[in-house]
Parts: C-alpha cells; structure tokens; sequence
C-alpha cells in the first residue's frame, strides 16, 4: 500500500539536483527553439508566421496534455514500461491531489524536462525554420510548463500570485473550476491542463468516450474511469491542513 | 456461389430514418462520398456449404436489409438465464428491439438504465422492449442483475442477427453501432433510430413513437 505524502518535509516531494539539471536542460532547449525563431524572424523581417505558428504551438500543447493525460489516468500501471512511474504518479495524484502544490518546482516538472530534452534538442540542431522553431518552442514549452499551470490551478486564488489569478481567469492558463471538475466522479473529463482551451469541445463532443470505445471493442482494454474508482484512485479527505480546491 | 441480386442503394444504414446523428458518428460524411446512383439491399444468396465471412462491417455499414415497413427476419437467441428466445413470442403486441455495443460500457448502461426507468411507460403502451448485443448469457445476466433491468437482453454471439438486419457499424466500422428498431403488433417496422452517443435518447423517441401507434 502507498503511503501518501503527507508532511511538506516529505523527500518524495522536494526537488533534487537531477531533477533541477533535467529542468534546466529543458528550459534550454525550449529558449534556444524561441531564441532561433526570434532571430531568424527579426532577420528575415517576417514575424507573423512565426507569432502564428507560437500561437498554434500552444493550442496543441493543451490539445496533446489532454490526450496523454486521458491515456495515462485510464490506461496502463506502475508496471508498464518507461512510464510506469508517471503512471503511478497520477494515480497517486488522484488520491491525494493537493500534494501536487507543495512539490518542488523542478520535482513536478523534471518528468516533462526530460521528455521535452529529448524531442527539442534534435530539432534545435537540425532546423532553422523560425516558424517551425517558434511552433516547437512554443508547443515543447506550454507543455513543459503545463505541471507548474496544473499545480497552480490546485491552488487557493488567495495564496496564488495574482497574474496567475489573472492568466487563469482570462482562459490563458486552466482555471480552478475547470480542473477541479476533472477531480470529480466521473473522473472523466477536463483533461486538458495548458489553458483547458480543448476541454469544452472534447467533451461535450465525448471524443475521449469513442476513443475509450474503440480501444475497448479493437484491444479488449477498459479504462479506469468506467469503473467506480476502487481504493487506489478515490481521494481521499486530507487532514486538517489541506490545501482546499476553491 | 454468390449472386447479386439488384440494387437500389438504400442509405438507410448511412441514414436512416429518424436519426439525428451524433457529430462523431461520421455516417453522414461517407453518404455524400457514395454515387448518385440507387440500389437497395444487395442481397447475397450462397449455397449452404459456404459461409456469409464475418468481415462484413463494411458490408452492414453500407447495405441495410431491414428498413421501415418491413419485417424483419426472424431469430431465436438465448436470453439472460440461458432460455432460447424468439422473435415471434412478441407478435401481437409492439416490441423495442436495440441493439447495443456491449454490456458494462457507458453508453450501454446509460441506456439501459434510461429504458429501465421508463419501463413502466412502455409497459403502458402495451409494448416489450428487448436488447441485444454480442455478449454471452451471462454477462447479459451479470449486467443485469447489477443494474436491475426488468426486460430482456439476448445474446447475439457472432452477430449474426445484428448483421442479418443490417445494423450498421460506426467509426469505420470499429463499433457496433447503437441502433433500435420498433415494431408494431404485426411484426412490421415502424421506426428506427440510430445514435451512438447520445443513448438516452433511444428511449424518447421510440416512446414518442409507440404513444402515436
């Protein structure tokens, strides 16, 4: 049985230096993708494609946080393969999810660091298309960065910094409501976490149900969330010093 | 030795009658690819040696051989507790006969139960109302003993009976598809709706239906 995270002193939640230096290889990454955009768009003098591409970049980023975040709540264990552990993570997230708000910065994103290290850094060597650099820098960044946008939308609205509030109430970055309904039965919607731009069209269209319906007639597979959650997936009521979903 | 006898297209599987469609079944989006021309129920006659293959989806998701105002071929399945069934046991009184993808699935169990709370206002217009789906006994047993369904549900093993009827598939052919045909007292179809995603709604239009008959 797992044992939840309950102290803010707790190991499992604080930052190591590996996780910093994954972070910091994806940071770099990503600002050399949007540094070889910017000049390549300032020497060309042709910015709008590049502003277009960004601005398509972050609307997938939400697209595809969606998608692998439906994957990984319903599909899949600890035991699978390379992303058992992020597998493990987001159950155990659904369990006790204001944890996600007292982990470290770069322990909540080095699993994403990591990934974006390993797609963007090729790109970056490769190509000097400033639009295609912008989209890259843009998607790979949100994406990234879209843990810190899911830990802040598990936030208070009184202890979060108020252009967070801002960002958030304006639809840039998911709202509050919107992810806190992604943490009530059924547990099977609002699975987008950039700017949860996605998440009206995708479920009012029910896409992830016919996905969920055509993995079930063609592999045999059910997802979690056609099940009551069993005692591995329900919250469970934190103590007295919960950080409370608004 | 197959024969093909001629066709008139029928695009009732692609559009049937009655049926508003879901945005995500794409049904309508392959209707306006086929030809203008017409042929209806492409009908296969083979000796009894050879078999109908089982990859007929894209068969069914074209040719519907059960439309409105027909009868539909006959079927004995077995029920929930293993007893043969048949088609004729409901003639004299109309009967809502749906299909569905599978038992325990969302969409299914909304139906389901939504025809298990409106089961009083079927009875009332003196009509049976039947599922079917590719399931064995006893999941159909299982599926309703948990949700308390007080009607029946048949076991199509193979589909054949979902195939001889011409219930088409959806997404290309990846699901079977969620369709309910009403027949009235003399065995004859009078409606059929086709919806895969909004499943509730099989319930508000055959009683609409059943309430004019």
């Amino acid at each position: 049985m797992r044992i939840p995270p309950t102290t803010r002193s707790d190991p499992s939640l604080k930052s190591t230096w590996s996780h910093r230096a994954w972070v910091a290889s994806g940071c770099t990454t990503v600002l050399i993708a949007l540094a070889n955009s910017i000049m390549g768009a300032a020497e060309s003098h042709i910015w709008l494609e590049p502003i277009l591409a960004g601005l398509v970049g972050y609307v997938l980023a939400d697209l595809g946080s969606g998608v692998y975040h439906w994957g990984i709540d319903n599909y899949g264990s600890a035991e699978t393969p390379v992303i058992g552990p992020q597998i493990e993570a987001f159950q155990g997230h659904h369990k006790w999810p204001w944890t996600i708000t007292r982990r470290q910065f770069a322990n909540n994103l080095h699993a994403l660091a990591r990934t974006v290290t390993f797609f963007v850094l090729p790109i970056d060597l490769a190509c000097h298309d400033s639009i295609l650099l912008g989209f890259v820098g843009v998607c790979s960044g949100c994406i990234m960065f879209s843990q810190q946008f899911h830990a802040w939308a598990h936030g208070t609205k009184s202890k979060l910094p108020p252009i967070v509030v801002a960002l958030q109430d304006a639809g840039i970055l998911v709202s509050r409501p919107q992810h806190a309904a992604h943490h009530r039965q059924p547990y099977n919607n609002n699975y987008c976490i950039v700017s949860g731009v996605w998440n009206e069209f995708l479920d009012t269209q029910n896409v992830f149900g016919a996905l969920e319906m055509i993995l079930f007639f063609k592999l045999g597979v059910r997802p979690r969330s056609w099940d009551e959650p069993n005692s591995d997936w329900t919250e469970e009521t934190e103590t007295s010093s919960q950080v409370a979903l608004p | 030795m197959a024969s093909v006898s001629l066709p008139k297209l029928t695009l009732h599987s692609l559009f049937p009658t009655q049926s508003p469609k879901t945005p995500l079944c794409l049904n309508n989006s392959i209707l306006h690819k086929l030809p203008q021309s017409q042929f209806h129920g492409l009908k296969l006659s083979r000796s009894s040696s050879t078999s109908i293959p089982s990859s007929s989806s894209v068969k069914t998701s074209i040719f519907a051989k059960v439309t409105q105002g027909t009868v539909p071929p006959a079927f004995t399945l077995k029920d929930q507790d293993g007893k043969n069934v048949s088609l004729s046991k409901f003639k004299g009184k109309p009967v809502v006969v749906y299909f569905y993808p599978a038992d325990e699935t969302p969409g299914c169990t909304k139906q389901a139960c939504a025809f298990r709370d409106s089961y009083e206002k079927f009875k009332k217009a003196g009509a049976e109302v039947v599922g079917i789906s590719g399931d064995d006994s006893s999941s159909h047993k299982a599926f309703s003993k948990k949700y308390k369904l007080p009607f029946t549900l048949l076991s199509d093993e193979g589909n054949k009976v979902r195939k001889d009827w011409g219930v088409p598939s959806d997404l290309f052919g990846t699901l079977p598809g969620r369709q309910t045909y009403v027949l009235d007292k003399n065995g004859k179809v009078q409606l059929i709706y086709n919806n895969q995603f909004q499943p509730e709604k099989h319930i508000d239009e055959t009683l609409k239906l059943l309430q004019s008959l």
